[in-house]
């Protein structure tokens, strides 16, 4: 029997379950793949009682978010965050930098109708146990279907942890640090073939901050390259603001 | 060996000579720095590089290949077959030659691996003369000077090259597509001056001597603590250098999974996952370890089993590590107990 998948939405702006419907190509093979009971972007259904699968977009930013991840964690067999809100926070991540009531006032108002149960944003992991992660933002299709793959078959999750200079190097682009500009490369995760970089524009971090990352090394590199250390620090916020990383 | 002199206002023609019958690979500049790259116009083509962002290895062994496509109902291979057209790699440095002939004893040695050789038998080397940069040490292994591994080798000499033609096919393609001389003494006076300049201005100081000796006495020095600090595990120092060889292979199944590809993706000692096994265990846990091993293997275990040592000094890695570990500073440390 195909398992049956629902892909879920929480805070994000459903860029990563648009790029799944993106793959035009493979569309159709990947459903065939699947028995796809609940899609959020793309049906007015309702989340069933029972599925295999679930795919997790967006961050959580309310008590709602938690209970819902709750319940599909007890629910599914195998939950995959997709996209950087989900991984590490994403974007949304940012409003937790600083005095995140006074923000969120700022921009909505005081009304407590507003997204009730409002909390500062987390990466899903933060709620529950995540058995495979699609990160960037936004995911590259290929990678998705590769890890719902992955996932069906019962194949462990094989996201590379290294940084991701090595892949950069391959694509034989000219060091942006070497030119003095600030990258992220050095110590975020790898796996994106370093597109950012190769359309010439330095890495922002978007596919979380590699868990082999060297930190202090870095801030030590980019003294030496004529940056403010501290710059790197501020570089996270945009996709690791709720990064765990100790300065 | 077959000499000829060639002038070098007719090098253009040797290109586009060679043009109709290869593909022609050669040195062109990108955002400032130079690559390898098919040479669309011979007007692009750049022989005063001082080196390339990566290596020739690219071109026999790349970043990423398919070694396989394979069906998965019954494991059926599908197809494996290296596609490669006659190829000229124009303008190497020796250093470069010298990393192919290193690369050479463990990819055609006692397991040929066929996707290399079949790129390495359709691929033709032509050599260029160079000058030092501020990144080469070649001098420290002899590898500025290749005596061997190239098709035809092009000594600069101001107004001509001395076309030094090591093979059969080397010195027919040079007969063919460019109008060339025989060498006359006058020639062979001034190539000899030209390479004795030419290894005269390479002086870079690195004290080799006993450097396996040193590198066991040196085991358990803090040195390696230090360049672990430092080390930020990116595998960019393995990327760019012309040497290193490891690889990783992956079974990728395609969107239907019914079919997939076996492909081979460079791999770096550097990373975590490098000497990780099964039941969770890693011989190379810490960075130290990991930067340690990188030197005994090229300063040591190489050397042990090929008698050359696994580098070339062409300092692609002191300019590609973000964080200035490179072979010869290792060697400093190991020499001093101090790491700089």
């Amino acid at each position: 029997m195909a398992p049956r998948v629902a892909i879920i939405g929480l805070a994000s702006d459903f860029g990563c379950q648009v790029q799944i419907t993106n793959m035009e190509d493979h569309l159709l093979d990947v459903l065939g793949l699947m028995d796809l009971v609940y899609w959020q972007l793309a049906s007015s259904g309702h989340l069933p009682d029972e599925y295999d699968v679930a795919v997790i977009e967006g961050a959580v930013t309310t008590a709602g978010h938690v209970e819902t991840l709750r319940t599909v964690r007890e629910t599914a067999g195998v939950v995959i965050a997709i996209g950087s809100c989900a991984v590490t926070g994403g974007i949304p991540a940012l409003a937790g930098t600083g005095e995140y009531d006074a923000r969120y006032g700022a921009v909505y108002g005081d009304g407590v109708a507003v997204a009730r149960g409002r909390q500062s944003p987390l990466p899903v992991s933060s709620v529950i146990e995540v058995d495979y992660h699609v990160p960037g933002c936004p995911i590259d299709p290929a990678e998705f279907v590769s890890v719902l793959s992955r996932a069906i078959m019962g194949l462990k999750d094989d996201v590379s942890e290294d940084p991701m200079c090595a892949i950069c190097k391959t694509q034989e682009n000219v060091c942006f640090l070497d030119r003095g500009r600030a990258c992220l490369g050095l110590v975020t995760r790898t796996g994106c073939t370093a597109k950012c970089v190769s359309l010439g524009r330095p890495c922002t971090g978007c596919r979380g901050i590699s868990s082999e990352a060297n930190i202090p090394a870095a801030r030590v590199v980019y003294a030496d390259k004529g940056l403010d250390p501290l710059e790197l620090d501020r570089l996270f916020d945009l996709y690791n603001a709720a990064r765990e990383v100790v300065v | 060996m077959f000499f000829r002199v060639i002038d070098k206002v007719r090098l253009p023609d040797l290109v586009r000579g060679l043009a109709t019958e290869y593909e022609v690979i050669a040195p062109v500049e990108k955002d400032g720095r130079f690559v390898y790259a098919p040479l669309e116009d011979p007007g692009l083509l750049r022989l005063d590089y001082d080196t390339t962002l990566l290596p020739p290895k690219k071109w026999f062994f790349p970043a990423e290949e398919t070694l396989m496509r394979f069906r998965v109902a019954d494991n059926e291979v599908l197809n494996d077959e290296v596609a490669v057209a006659p190829r000229v790699l124009f303008g190497l440095h020796p250093c470069d030659i010298n990393a192919l002939l290193l690369m050479d004893n463990v990819f055609t040695g006692k397991y040929p691996d066929p996707y290399y050789m079949r790129r390495r038998e359709k691929t033709l080397l032509i050599g260029v003369s160079c000058t030092p940069s501020d990144t080469c040490f070649c001098n420290v292994w002899d590898t500025n000077e290749v005596h061997w591994g190239f098709d035809v080798f092009l000594t600069d000499m101001g107004d001509r090259y001395f076309a030094s033609c090591r093979t059969v096919k080397g010195a027919e393609i040079i007969d063919r597509f460019v109008e060339n001389r025989a060498v006359i003494d006058e020639d062979t006076r001034e190539f000899q001056s030209v390479v004795h300049d030419f290894k005269d201005a390479f002086h870079r100081d690195v004290d080799t001597t006993q450097l396996p000796v040193l590198l066991d006495a040196k085991f358990d020095s803090p040195i390696w603590d230090e360049f672990g600090e430092k080390c930020l595990s990116c595998g960019a120092c393995s990327m760019v250098c012309p040497t290193c060889y490891c690889f990783d292979v992956h079974d990728r199944l395609d969107p239907d999974q019914k079919s997939g590809v076996r492909a081979r993706t460079w791999d770096s000692c550097q990373f975590k996952e490098f000497a990780a096994v099964a039941h969770g265990q890693n011989f190379r846990d810490s960075r130290a370890s990991r930067v340690k091993y990188r030197y005994y293997h090229k300063q040591w275990g190489y050397l042990s089993k090929f008698e050359r040592v696994l580098c070339v000094g062409c300092g692609r890695c002191a300019r590609a590590c973000p964080a200035g570990i490179n072979p010869v500073n290792v060697i400093a440390a190991l020499q001093t107990g101090e790491v700089r």
